[in-house]
C-alpha cells in the first residue's frame, strides 16, 4: 500500500474513532431527572387537598389506595347511608349555639389514608344576616353557618374488578355525542391507568435509548442527519446502504430491530393530529393555558401506550399546579386517542417507539 | 480490497454519524387541540329522609347550573345514566360512567334535621377511576341551601379546572324599569346567578354604579337624592346608608373602595372640572390625587393597593392611565383606535378590563396592565361597565339595546371571550359590581 | 288707623312696583306686541314660560364637546339679559350628554357643559351666586331614539329657573 493510502487510512480511522467515541461522551443526557416533577410528598398532597381553593389533581394515587387483590372486593354495605367513617366526625359536630363560630373537624386518618388529618383553615365568621329590604318586615333571616368538614375517603374500590367487568358496549351509550373518538374503549384505558400508578412509584429510569440508525435519505446521497456535529466523509450510494444497515445493526447489537426508512412528515403529522384530536383544553385554568408541557411515553408495537411509560418531562410557564393540570390534559389526550393503538408504520417501529410531545397551548388561549 | 476497505470506511462512517445522531425519541409539537366542555354527571344527591328530598334535588340542580353556566362543563342528563346512585358510600361503578362518556362525577348526600342542613359530596375523575380530592361536608341552616350548593360547585370547579372559586358570591347592581326617558333606578343585590334579589333603595332618586367593599359588607354608590350626585356608603347587613362628606357645591361620584377597605377614591367636580380625590373613611379627610383641566374618573385600585387605573381625556379623548395610589405621574396604557373607559383591575392583578368605543360600536375588552395584549371580548350597540368575578375569570357588564324600547341587561362572558350569556334579573339591570367570595 | 293702612297700601304698591320690571331691555327678541300681558303667560316677558319658549332655556352641543357654538352664545346672551332684567330668579343649569358614552364620563361631560353655560352667563354680568349647576350625564334624555337626530337634542345644557327670591 502506498504511503498516501496508509496515512489516509490512519487518518480516517482516527477521525472515525474520535467521532465514535468522542460522540459517546457528548451524547444527549437521558431524560430521567424529570421524575421529580410528577412525584409529590404525602405531606404536600395533604396540604394541597386540605386547601379549598384551586386544589390540585392528585397524580399520586398511591396515597389514596392500597394495592388491591383482584379477589378482594371491598365494598361497604351498600344500603347503609350512614357510613361508619364519618361517625368519628360526629363528635365535634354539635357546634356552639351562636352559630357564629366556625367548625374545625379533625378526623382520625383511615388506615389506608396516608395523609395527615387536614387542619382546615378557619372559615371566617359566617356572613351577616341577609339584608332585609326596607319595609315593614324587620325580622332578620337566621345566619347561615357553613363549615367544611372533611369526611373519610371511600374504601378502596377493587379497581381490577372495574376493569375486568365486561365493558358495557359504549357506542350506544345514551350519550349521544361522542366527540372524542376513542370514548368507545374505556376498558382499555384502565389497565394503563393501573400500571400508570406504578409508574410513579417506580424510580427506575426509562430504558436508555439505543443509538439508532438515522439513515435519513433513502437514496443517492445518504447524508447523516442533524444530531450534533458535522459528518465525516460523504457516504456511498444507496446500493450499499442495505448492507451497511445490516452491518450497522449488528454493530449496534440490535440485530432484530428493523428501522426502515425514516418516518415521513406525513406520518409524523398523522400522529400529531391523532393526539391533538383528544387534547381538550376547554376546562383548563387560564394559568394552565400558559403552561407548556413536554410529555414522554413509549408505545408497544401495536401502537398502544406502554403502561407506566407516560410521564411529564418538562414544563415552562405557569406554576407547579398549572403544570400538573396541563400534564393531566396531555395525558388524557395521549391515552384516549391511543386506546386502540396509534396508527404508525410497523416497519419503522424503532423510530416511534419512544415519543416526546410538547403541548403548547398558546394558540388555544384566546378566541 | 479497495472496495472492501471503502465499504468498511463507509460503514464506520455511518456508524460514527449514527452515534452522533443518537436519535432520541420521536419529537412532536402540538399547538392545536380542541375546546370542549367537559361532560360531567351529577346524580341527584341522596336525601336522608323525606325532609331532605326537595333540598337534595334543588342542591343538585344548582350545582349543575353553576358548572354548566361556566361554559366549561356539559351536563349529561340523568336519563342517560346507567347506574343509579342510591347510597353515598356505595362504590362507584366507573365503567357505567365511562360508558356514557362522563369525565367527572359528583356524588352527594343531604341530611336535614329541623333547620339544620348538611351536605356531603365527593368528586370523581372517571377517566382514571379515582376520587378527585377528598370528600367534604358543609353544614348550615336550611335557608342557606343555595349557598351550600354553590360551595359544593366551587369545590368541583376548582378541583377540575384549577381555577379559583366564584360561585358563592353576590352581585350588586342597579335594577331599572320604565321607558328610557323616565327610568326608575334602584339599588339591588343578588346571588351571582340571579337568585335572591333584594332591593336596597327605592326608586325615588337616581342611583348609579354601586361598588362592593373588599369584604362584601358595604356598598359605595352615587345617588341624586339631595338633587346633586353624591356618594354614599351603605351597610348591607343593616341596610343603613350614610352620605360621605364632600365639599359643598360640587358633584361627587364614581367612588371605589381601596383593597384594605379603609379609604375610597372618587371623582369630584368643581367648576365644571372633574378630578380624582381620595378619602380616608375613618377621618373623612380627602386629598386630591389629580389636578388637570381634563376629566378624570372611573378609578380602580390594583389588588395590592399600590396603583390606580383611571379614565382621563387629557389627551383629547378618554383613555386609560395608571398612577401611584397616592397620586403622581400617570402613564397612559391604552393606545388602540377609539375611546377607552371604565377600567377595572382584575382581582388576580394580571389584567385590566375596560369599555371601548370605536366606530359607533361598544366593546368590553381586557388588556395587560402595561396596555399590551389588548383583546376585545364583546361587541354591540352599547356594552359598558365590566366587573370581575372573584377568581378573575369571568366578566359581568351592562348591555343596552338601541332605540326607544331599548333596555339594559346584565351579561357575563368568560375571559376567553366564550360563553357570553345574559344574567336574568327581575327587571332591567345595569352597573353590576361583583362582590368577593363569601365565607 | 287710616294712616297705617295708607302706609301699608303705599308700601304694598312700592313692593309690587319693585317686583315688576319696567325695563324695556327685558323685551328680548320677538316682542310682546300682542298686548295681553297676562302675568305668567308665555307672552309675559317676565315669566319663566317666556324664558323657556322665547328666550330659549337650552343650548346644544356637538358630540363630546362642551364648547359653545355661536347659536348657543346667542341664546345664552338672551338668557343673561333676561336674568339681569329679572333679578329675583335664580337658575340651576343642568348638563346632559347623549347615550354614546360610558356612564361616569358622561356625568363629567354634562358637568362641563353646564359649567360652560354658567361661565358665559357670568361673563355677561349675571351674578355667580344666582347660578348653580348639576349634571345628569346620560340619565335624563329627552329624546329616546338612537339616532343622531335624537342624540343632538340630548346633548344640552338647560337653564332651569327656580324660585323667586326677594332682594
Amino acid at each position: 500500500m502506498e504511503t498516501g493510502t496508509k496515512i489516509s487510512a490512519i487518518a480516517h480511522v482516527g477521525l472515525i474513532g474520535w467521532a465514535l467515541f468522542g460522540g459517546t461522551f457528548r451524547s444527549e443526557p437521558l431524560p430521567m431527572a424529570v421524575q421529580d416533577v410528577s412525584v409529590i410528598s404525602a405531606e404536600q398532597f395533604a396540604t394541597m387537598t386540605a386547601q379549598r381553593e384551586a386544589p390540585e389533581v392528585p397524580t399520586d394515587p398511591v396515597e389514596l389506595q392500597q394495592p388491591v387483590e383482584p379477589d378482594e372486593i371491598d365494598t361497604p354495605e351498600p344500603t347503609s347511608e350512614d357510613p361508619p367513617e364519618p361517625e368519628p366526625v360526629a363528635q365535634p359536630e354539635p357546634e356552639p349555639e351562636p352559630e357564629v363560630e366556625p367548625e374545625t373537624v379533625e378526623i382520625s386518618p383511615e388506615p389506608e389514608l396516608i395523609e395527615q388529618p387536614p387542619t382546615l383553615e378557619e372559615p371566617e365568621p359566617e356572613m351577616a344576616a341577609l339584608p332585609t329590604p326596607p319595609g315593614p318586615e324587620a325580622e332578620p333571616s337566621p345566619a347561615d353557618k357553613i363549615a367544611p368538614e372533611q369526611i373519610a375517603p371511600p374504601p378502596p374500590e377493587a379497581k381490577p374488578d372495574d376493569i375486568e367487568t365486561p365493558p358495557v358496549s359504549l357506542d350506544e351509550g345514551a350519550e349521544t355525542q361522542q366527540e372524542q373518538q376513542d370514548q368507545t374503549a374505556p376498558e382499555e384505558a384502565a389497565p394503563e391507568i393501573v400500571t400508570e400508578a406504578e409508574e410513579v412509584v417506580d424510580p427506575a429510569p426509562r430504558t436508555s435509548p439505543r443509538p439508532r440508525v438515522r439513515p435519513n435519505r433513502p437514496a443517492p446521497t445518504p447524508e447523516p442527519e442533524v444530531a450534533e456535529t458535522p459528518e465525516p466523509a460523504p457516504t456511498e450510494p444507496a446500493q450499499n446502504e442495505q448492507a451497511i444497515n445490516d452491518a450497522l445493526a449488528e454493530a449496534l447489537g440490535n440485530g432484530t430491530e428493523p428501522s426502515g426508512p425514516p418516518l415521513t412528515s406525513g406520518e409524523k403529522d398523522a400522529m400529531r393530529v391523532a393526539v391533538s384530536r383528544c387534547w381538550n383544553v376547554g376546562s383548563l385554568s387560564t394559568d394552565a393555558l400558559e403552561t407548556v408541557v413536554v410529555v414522554g411515553f413509549s408505545l408497544s408495537r401495536d401502537g398502544k401506550v406502554v403502561g407506566g411509560s407516560l410521564q411529564l418531562l418538562d414544563s415552562t410557564g405557569g406554576s407547579a399546579a398549572s403544570a400538573k393540570q396541563a400534564y393531566e390534559a396531555a395525558r388524557r389526550a395521549i391515552l384516549r386517542c391511543g386506546a386502540k393503538g396509534y396508527d404508525l408504520p410497523a416497519d419503522k417501529y424503532d423510530q416511534w417507539q419512544d415519543i416526546e410531545i410538547t403541548f403548547n397551548p398558546e394558540r388555544m388561549r384566546i378566541k | 480490497m479497495m472496495k472492501l476497505l471503502t465499504s468498511l470506511l463507509v460503514g464506520l462512517t455511518l456508524l460514527s454519524t449514527s452515534a452522533y445522531a443518537q436519535s432520541g425519541p420521536l419529537r412532536l409539537e402540538i399547538d392545536e387541540g380542541i375546546i370542549e366542555p367537559m361532560p360531567f354527571a351529577v346524580p341527584s344527591f341522596v336525601p336522608d329522609g323525606p325532609a331532605a328530598a326537595q333540598y337534595a334535588q334543588d342542591i343538585s340542580r344548582v350545582i349543575v347550573s353553576d358548572l354548566t353556566g361556566t361554559g366549561l362543563f356539559r351536563e349529561i342528563s340523568s336519563d342517560a345514566f346507567i347506574s343509579r346512585v342510591s347510597s353515598f358510600d356505595a362504590p362507584v361503578q366507573f365503567a357505567d360512567w365511562k360508558a356514557i362518556n362522563a369525565q367527572a362525577l359528583v356524588t352527594g348526600a343531604v341530611n336535614v334535621s329541623g333547620k339544620r342542613l348538611t351536605v356531603r359530596f365527593r368528586v370523581w375523575d372517571v377517566f382514571s377511576g379515582q376520587e378527585l380530592g377528598n370528600g367534604l361536608q358543609f353544614a348550615g341552616t336550611t335557608d342557606g341551601w343555595r349557598r351550600m350548593a354553590h360551595k359544593v360547585a366551587d369545590q368541583v370547579y376548582s378541583r377540575i379546572t384549577g381555577e379559583g372559586a366564584y360561585f358563592d358570591s353576590r352581585v350588586a347592581f342597579v335594577s331599572e324599569s320604565g321607558p328610557k326617558d323616565q327610568r326608575r333606578k334602584r339599588l339591588a343585590i343578588m346571588d351571582y346567578d340571579g337568585a335572591n334579589v333584594q332591593y336596597l333603595t327605592d326608586s325615588a332618586a337616581i342611583v348609579l354604579a354601586p361598588r362592593f367593599s373588599p369584604t362584601g359588607d358595604r356598598l359605595l354608590y352615587t345617588s341624586y337624592e339631595t338633587g346633586q350626585p353624591r356618594i354614599y356608603v351603605l351597610d348591607i347587613g343593616r341596610v343603613k346608608r350614610q352620605e360621605l362628606n364632600t365639599q359643598e357645591g360640587t358633584m361627587s361620584f364614581s367612588p371605589r373602595f381601596s383593597p384594605d377597605g379603609r379609604s375610597i377614591v372618587y371623582s369630584l367636580t368643581q367648576g365644571g372640572n372633574t378630578d380624582l380625590w381620595k378619602m380616608d373613611l375613618a377621618s373623612g379627610q380627602s386629598v386630591r390625587l389629580t389636578n388637570t383641566p381634563a376629566i378624570e374618573t372611573a378609578p380602580s385600585y390594583a389588588p395590592d393597593g399600590s396603583q390606580i387605573v383611571f379614565e382621563s381625556d387629557r389627551s383629547g379623548t378618554p383613555q386609560l392611565y395608571i398612577m401611584p395610589a397616592n397620586g403622581g405621574e400617570a402613564t397612559r396604557i391604552s393606545f388602540g383606535q377609539g375611546r377607552y373607559g371604565t377600567p377595572v383591575w382584575s382581582p388576580r392583578g394580571d389584567l385590566i378590563a375596560f369599555t371601548k368605543q370605536n366606530k359607533g360600536r361598544f366593546h368590553i375588552g381586557v388588556m395587560r396592565t402595561d396596555g399590551s395584549e389588548e383583546r376585545l371580548l364583546t361587541a354591540s350597540f352599547l356594552d359598558e361597565g365590566p366587573t370581575w368575578s372573584p377568581n378573575g375569570r369571568v366578566i359581568m357588564f351592562t348591555r343596552e339595546t338601541q332605540g326607544a324600547s331599548g333596555r339594559s341587561t346584565l351579561y357575563s362572558v368568560d375571559i376567553s371571550g366564550r360563553n357570553l350569556r345574559p344574567v336574568r334579573t327581575p327587571d332591567g339591570g345595569s352597573d353590576p359590581s361583583w362582590g368577593p367570595l363569601q365565607n | 288707623m287710616k294712616l297705617l293702612s295708607k302706609v301699608a297700601a303705599v308700601g304694598a304698591l312700592t313692593l309690587i312696583a319693585a317686583c315688576s320690571n319696567n325695563d324695556p331691555s327685558a323685551l328680548g327678541g320677538g316682542g310682546g306686541a300682542g298686548g295681553s300681558l297676562a302675568p305668567g303667560s308665555p307672552s309675559d316677558p317676565r315669566s319663566p314660560a317666556y324664558f323657556q319658549q322665547t328666550v330659549g332655556d337650552r343650548i346644544l352641543f356637538s358630540v363630546d364637546q362642551s364648547t359653545l357654538t355661536p347659536q348657543a352664545q346667542t341664546i345664552l346672551q338672551g338668557q343673561a339679559d333676561w336674568l339681569l332684567a329679572n333679578p329675583d330668579f335664580v337658575a340651576n343649569i343642568e348638563g346632559h350628554a347623549d347615550e354614546q358614552g360610558t356612564r361616569e364620563y358622561n356625568l363629567a361631560l354634562g358637568a362641563r357643559r353646564a359649567n360652560a353655560a354658567r361661565e358665559y352667563l357670568i361673563s355677561r354680568g349675571v351674578a355667580g351666586n344666582r347660578l348653580t349647576t348639576v349634571s345628569y350625564g346620560k340619565e335624563r334624555p329627552i329624546e329616546i331614539c338612537s339616532t343622531e337626530e335624537c342624540y343632538s337634542k340630548n346633548r344640552r345644557a338647560v337653564t332651569v329657573l327656580t324660585g323667586s327670591t326677594l332682594g
